[in-house]
């Protein structure tokens, strides 16, 4: 028999072990009352060990590549998001954040996805986290109160985490190491081979009648000509509902939000009115 | 030769790095003293004259002088106050200057070098670092907004209620502003139909039209929003000197200070070169350059002298316009941005949406000719509504009378939640 990527039985342990110390480390690391240096240095080790199990796990799973700069900016990904959750500061947790998007970023520019990553900064570093910085600093002059130093259910959120963890991996892991399904199926853009140069509507029109998109998928080169172009006859062809739809979310929100100023400014005049009216009274 | 090959690409790249670093950092130094030489025109002195070339009494109108800046604040004492938070009182410049560096990888700042013949090499050489991103704009505009945290954590990280002020007065300028540079970005896109900067410039040496005299109004935002973007006087809320002592930088010295000021003018080039490359034609200019991609050795270094000679201008009425007008105040900021270029941007937006979406209609009903008329002439229609409705409406203006809608005893009440006897 030939030798298959997957093997369950030699990764299966190693991704069990990988789980567990994730567990640990994350339980030893989150903010939560018992803090000691050594605690801590544990955690820190045990962290190391879970994400070197994890890379060899991948590897043999056939989820983790080869390149140097996906390893880099996934790494980056991975462990500021770690330090996110176990930074007791909440500026430094959003700085860590900031850098897990940085890496998320540069995971999708190694894969192709440019203008996946660049929006990424764009929306997310760029705009929401600044909003979420700038009221940090303005909420907390004084320090932190105890109850923001702890987090609740440290034991709780870092086995469902590691749970998570474990069972995702092994699924991408079955996924990508099962044989490709792409290879048995004729893929449509290999038959519409004009696909890459004409973004337009037949294209979207084309990619509605293509069944499953991950036949689709495997057969067009990410790093092709006209990404963005692509990407918006995708977009407002094929989830053009999707994208209306999210549109008009985003508007009642907007008319939500001035709705709700509005009433807190006369809820306001309203307080102050009586004043008012009784001095004009005298 | 062959070994050599694969890392061609490589190898041409960190060229390019190395010269838009060397050239840039330089570019900053010398522009410090344009801006003095500015400042002293402008305000009728004689400005920095004196500093030439050490140890010799020649002068040379005072050209050794960013050298001895330079030197100046390297060499003065780096003085960490005791009360900040160290790591991100560091970090906080090494953010703001590697972001606005970061922002020319997909900024071209030329046309094409003539083809070379290197196998391995693609051909023609673009002017560009990064020739293969196919999000130019975005990168630029995702870049500009990490700076943002720069000023927010060097403010906040100061542990010092100027510097929190000026950060925070910063950010929300920041904040605001990139909504109608996004605004004017998006009809040059729309209109170029590319996210490409040298596309763009492509398009505009193409077609003969800068996009400034296409879209008026656009360019109107863009201009604006990047003077604010780039907090340059008339917008320097973050860093006021009566107000702020330094602003978000209040507590910095030696050469952190240095990492801001630089990455501070940075923006300016930057905010210069997008406008140049968006909305004055990049290397384009009528009748010298040729509009095609063949180009010889005299024509590739002409094009270059253009464009550079466009950011210089550019920049020089940056600086102009620093000694012509005085500060805004925090609300008409705000009112400006929110209710003048917004409205001023979507209005462009639309209009260049619609005239993108019917130009194919015109050109068939009208023939070419009178199609492009249309298409430059309503432009400049909504240009003028545009202008007289902000004028009429005036929403931008402010009453500068004290407003009293509550007295303090109202206040006072309000909190207690109870009657006070009134004294």
């Amino acid at each position: 028999m030939t030798p298959l990527p997957f093997d369950p039985l030699a990764s299966g342990p190693l991704l069990a072990g990988a789980v567990v110390a994730t567990a640990a480390s994350l339980w030893l690391l989150l903010p939560n009352g018992r803090d000691t240096s050594s605690a801590r240095w544990l955690g820190t080790l045990l962290g190391l060990g879970a994400l070197a199990a994890f890379i060899l796990a991948g590897r043999r799973l056939g989820g983790v590549g080869e390149e140097a700069v996906f390893l880099i900016v996934s790494l980056v990904a991975v462990v500021s998001a770690a330090a996110t959750i176990v930074s007791r500061s909440p500026v430094y947790a959003a700085i860590w954040f900031a850098l897990t998007l940085a890496g998320v970023a540069g995971v999708l520019l190694v894969l192709g996805a440019q203008f996946l990553g660049v929006a990424t900064i764009v929306v997310y570093a760029g705009a929401i986290l600044v909003m979420f910085l700038f009221v940090l600093m303005l909420a907390q002059p004084a320090g932190l109160a105890p109850y923001d130093r702890v987090s609740n259910e440290p034991f709780l959120s870092a086995l469902a985490g590691a749970v998570l963890l474990g069972v995702l991996s092994l699924s991408i892991g079955r996924l990508s190491a099962a044989p490709a399904p792409c290879c048995g199926v004729p893929s449509r853009a290999t038959a519409t081979p004009t696909a890459g140069t004409q973004p337009s509507s037949d294209v979207a029109s084309e990619s509605t009648t293509a069944t499953v998109a991950s036949s689709v998928a495997p057969a067009i080169d990410p790093l092709a000509e006209n990404h963005v172009a692509r990407l918006g006859g995708e977009l407002f062809g094929r989830h053009l509902v999707a994208v209306e739809a999210a549109g008009v979310l985003l508007l009642v929100a907007l008319i939500g939000a001035i709705a709700v100023v509005s009433r807190g400014e006369a809820a306001q005049a309203a307080a102050a009115s009586p004043s008012a009216g009784r001095s004009a009274a005298r | 030769m062959n070994a050599l090959t694969p890392f061609l690409p490589t190898i041409a790249a960190l060229v390019k790095i190395g010269l838009l670093v060397g050239g840039l950092m330089t570019a900053a130094a010398y522009l410090v003293l344009v801006e003095r030489w500015m400042a002293a025109w402008v305000q009728d002195r004689k400005g920095p004259n004196r500093v030439g070339i050490p140890l010799t009494k020649i002068r040379l109108f005072g050209l050794g002088q960013p050298m001895a800046d330079g030197l100046k604040i390297i060499m003065k004492e780096d003085f960490t106050p005791r009360h900040v938070d160290k790591v991100l009182y560091t970090v906080a410049p090494l953010v703001i200057l590697a972001a606005s560096l970061a922002i020319f990888a997909a900024i071209p700042f030329g046309s094409v070098l003539p083809p070379l013949g290197i196998p391995g090499l693609p051909d023609p050489v673009p002017f560009l670092v990064a020739p293969g991103l196919d999000v130019g704009v975005l990168w630029v505009f995702a870049l500009s907004s990490i700076a943002v945290y720069g000023v927010l954590l060097g403010g906040w990280a100061s542990n010092n209620k100027y510097g929190f002020l000026g950060g925070l007065r910063s950010s929300a300028q920041l904040v605001a502003y990139e909504i109608p540079l996004g605004l004017g970005l998006l009809g040059v896109v729309l209109a170029a139909g590319s996210l490409k900067l040298d596309a763009i410039m492509n398009a505009q040496a193409e077609s003969g039209i800068w996009y400034a005299f296409a879209q008026p109004l656009g360019f109107l935002v863009f201009f604006v929003a990047s003077f604010a973007e780039a907090a340059r006087l008339p917008f320097d809320l973050p860093e006021a000197e009566q107000e702020l002592v330094g602003g978000y930088h209040t507590e910095y010295s030696g050469i952190k200070l240095l990492l801001f000021l630089v990455a501070e003018f940075l923006h300016m080039v930057t905010a210069a070169f997008l406008i140049v490359i968006m909305f004055l034609g990049g290397w384009h200019l009528w009748g010298v350059t040729g509009s095609g991609q063949e180009v010889t050795w005299l024509g590739a270094l002409v094009r270059f002298g253009v464009l550079s000679a466009k950011i210089f201008g550019v920049i020089l009425f940056f600086m102009l316009v620093r000694w012509s007008w005085p500060r805004f105040r925090f609300d008409q900021l705000m009112n400006l941005a929110w209710k003048v270029m917004l409205p001023l941007g979507i209005a462009n937006l639309v209009t260049v949406a619609t005239i993108e979406e019917f130009r194919p209609q015109l050109v068939a009903a009208l023939g070419a000719g009178p199609a492009a008329a249309i298409a430059l002439a309503a432009p400049w229609a909504v240009f003028f509504l545009g202008w007289i409705a902000a004028g009429m409406l005036t929403p931008s203006g402010t009453d500068n009378t004290p407003i009293r809608t509550h007295t303090m005893l109202d206040a006072e009440r309000s909190l207690r939640g109870q009657d006070l006897v009134e004294v």
